[in-house]
């Protein structure tokens, strides 16, 4: 194996860059810490834990870095090997859409698109049977919460809720 | 004579109408996310634990606790019959069960598994029942060292007994302490990591974490892969094992509720633990272990046993010093917690009746268990044909919905989806999630009880090596923590670790 390679390996090893966020957070833990201020050790201040939790993050973060630089690991390839992995990145897209959306259409406007879409775009479920559970579903949740338990889901701008 | 006295008290509280709702709504719900893959105990614990605020602690816990237990029964259902485990104590049960199940004998798994999971339910009542009291008399004692060591004590338990690198468990149970401290400082009022965010001066709410680690991530990880399900469909007749059956299953339900109690009780350890210490336990001890994997009734017996055993004993530490145990008791700490209820040594005799009718209501609960799994087995067999490209979608929404009535906050909502994203790159990179959330509950008392300690102490750090019971639990963790680097030891972890998910 050349050089070359060597380092592309490496590069795509998933522990690495595990450990490496992993890293990444620990050092901004410790400087929250440092920044809430330590105290004494007879009268820990707000920072005492956070500090001293960011050194093991760290700690532990480096110990899962020199594993996977000394011993390798599985590439983000292998992670997901015969996985179709565009169907959760769909159901995040969704989802992510449905975060923006719930504020300003509120929660019947919102739900329906994202059930209709979770049922035809993941592993299709026929039209006929998709439509009515996409709209009788959310539409009875929100009717029993409002109703039964008196709770208010989100309304949004329109009001439609 | 004391204790029954509590108990015929705990059977008026529990037999109240209100209560016997809640607690067959909790058994059949349990049973219910038990049956179904893809939903386990914690989420839908955590989806429900808005309801609870509607009524009584005692109902809200009663439903709580029922889902739990009853969830341990429905597991071994999907197992048996479909070869997917329901939810992760009765991964173990798929390996017997299902064979069983192929050979025509799926009536007599069906059956051991719903009769040993109720007499080890039943034991580990009666034991809950005598040993919580004691414990929390001795438990009063508890100085803030004793509470902070048994609590780092769970966490290294659990991380022990975590699937894959401890390195990485430790790694999640460092962020979740983190976690757990973001909001204002409890001593000082000072806000922590919150970014200037007026909705996070509180902190983050279990509920969005947990539904985002569990729920969501899990449906991701779901949606990753077509579902095939292998389900029996040959009518289920005589449920009832016969003689043979009950004389190889006696040995292991014994030994599966005494083993499975007592590992229920350990910080850290749970039914997933127990189900598969006696499976092993039980092969070892056969004189045939080359039939275990080909339908041996002792592989469903001695687990199903064992993780009912260990879903009661896992109340004593929650019931007794407030301290969770599991990531399940985490959340019903989370809905005492909610009614303004603190367990702990004092709440025994504080609150008799709840932690009374709450026993009383699991023998009730039981017995309607065995009800709901033994003659309406059919029922569960048409739920388990609903297709998951028709539920998954439902679990989302019913997720949302759960979080957002927890807080009437869209807030939650935006962190329970960042979670489930967080949660399925986790899980695919080999970090498992239960850790970081028993860390995440864990680390507010965490924090205070070091603090306090420290400051009691005037800064001396003997005081958690000088008092016995402190120095025993550090003790302890630090054996478990240089463990793992002698290859025998690591060996034994490998052969025990698990993956807690929901």
């Amino acid at each position: 194996m050349s050089a070359d390679s060597n380092v592309k390996v490496r590069l795509n090893n998933s522990e690495l860059w595990g450990g490496l966020i992993g890293l990444g957070l620990g050092i901004f833990v410790v400087q929250s810490g440092l920044k809430l201020k330590l105290g004494t050790i007879h009268e820990p201040g707000p920072g005492f834990v956070l500090f001293y939790a960011g050194i093991l993050i760290c700690a532990f973060a480096a110990t899962i870095m020199i594993a996977a630089l000394t011993e390798g690991g599985p590439t983000f390839g292998s992670r997901w090997k015969d996985a179709r992995w565009a169907k959760p990145v769909i159901v995040i897209a969704c989802l992510t859409a449905f975060a923006f959306a719930l504020d300003s259409l509120g929660f019947l406007l919102a739900a329906i698109p994202l059930t209709l879409l979770l049922m035809r775009l993941i592993d299709p479920v026929r039209w006929s049977l998709a439509v009515p559970i996409s709209i009788l579903v959310p539409a009875g949740m929100w009717w029993l919460l409002k109703q039964a338990l008196g709770i208010q889901l989100p309304s949004g701008t329109i009001g439609i809720g | 004579m004391d204790t029954l006295v509590n108990v015929a008290h705990g059977f008026g509280v529990a037999l109240a109408p209100v209560n016997l709702l809640y607690c067959f709504v909790g058994v059949f719900i349990g049973t219910l996310v038990g049956v179904l893959p893809g939903i386990g105990p914690i989420s839908a614990m955590s989806l429900l634990l808005p309801v609870t605020l509607s009524g009584t602690p005692e109902s809200g816990i009663i439903m709580m606790a029922g889902i739990y237990y009853g969830s341990m029964y429905g597991g071994s259902t999907t197992s048996i019959l479909v070869n997917i485990p329901g939810e992760a104590a009765s991964v173990v049960t798929c390996i017997d069960g299902h064979q069983m199940a192929k050979q025509g004998r799926a009536g007599p798994a069906l059956g051991i598994a719903a009769f040993g999971s109720f007499i080890a339910g039943t034991f580990a009542l009666v034991a809950l029942m005598l040993v919580a009291p004691k414990l929390a008399s001795v438990a009063v004692v508890f100085g803030p060292a004793e509470y902070f060591s048994l609590m780092a004590l769970g966490l290294v338990v659990l991380t022990f007994l975590t699937q894959g690198s401890m390195a990485k468990a430790l790694l999640m149970a460092c962020i979740g302490v983190v976690l757990g401290l973001i909001g204002l400082d409890s001593i000082t009022a000072q806000p922590r990591l919150t970014f200037g965010r007026l909705e996070l001066m509180d902190g983050i709410g279990l509920v969005p974490v947990v539904m985002g680690l569990f729920g969501v991530a899990e449906v991701l990880l779901n949606t990753e892969q077509v579902i095939r399900r292998d389900i029996i469909n040959a009518k289920i007749t005589r449920l009832f094992p016969n003689k043979e059956d009950w004389k190889a299953s006696a040995g292991p339900v014994g030994r599966g509720t005494i083993l499975g109690f007592f590992l229920g009780i350990l910080p850290g350890g749970g039914a997933v633990v127990a189900s598969f210490a006696s499976y092993a336990l039980e092969k070892r001890l056969s004189g045939t272990p080359e039939r275990f994997g080909h339908g041996a009734i002792e592989g469903v017996a001695g687990p199903e046993s064992a993780n009912n055993a260990a879903a009661g004993g896992a109340f004593i530490p929650l019931m007794t010093l407030g301290i969770p145990p599991n990531v399940v008791m985490a959340l019903l700490l989370g809905a005492f917690v909610v009614h303004g209820l603190q367990p702990g040594p004092l709440m025994i005799a504080q609150n008799p009746g709840l932690f009374w009718g709450i026993v009383a209501s699991m023998y009730i609960g039981n017995l309607m268990l065995l009800v709901l799994n033994l003659p309406m087995i059919g029922m569960w067999v048409q739920l388990l044909k609903l297709p998951y490209n028709i539920l998954f979608p439902l679990i989302i929404l019913f997720t949302i919905i759960g979080v957002y009535c927890s807080s009437n906050n869209v807030f939650d909502v935006y962190v329970m989806i960042a979670f489930g994203v967080i949660g399925y790159f986790m899980r695919k990179l080999g970090y498992e999630p239960a850790p970081l959330v028993l860390a995440f509950v864990l680390g507010p008392m965490l924090e205070n009880n070091l603090r306090k300690s420290l400051i009691l102490s005037q800064g001396d750090l003997g005081i958690f090596f000088t008092r016995p019971i402190s120095a025993v639990c550090l003790a302890l963790a630090l054996v478990l923590l240089i463990g793992p680097l002698l290859p025998s030891l690591r060996r034994k972890r490998e052969l025990v670790a698990l993956d807690e998910g929901a």
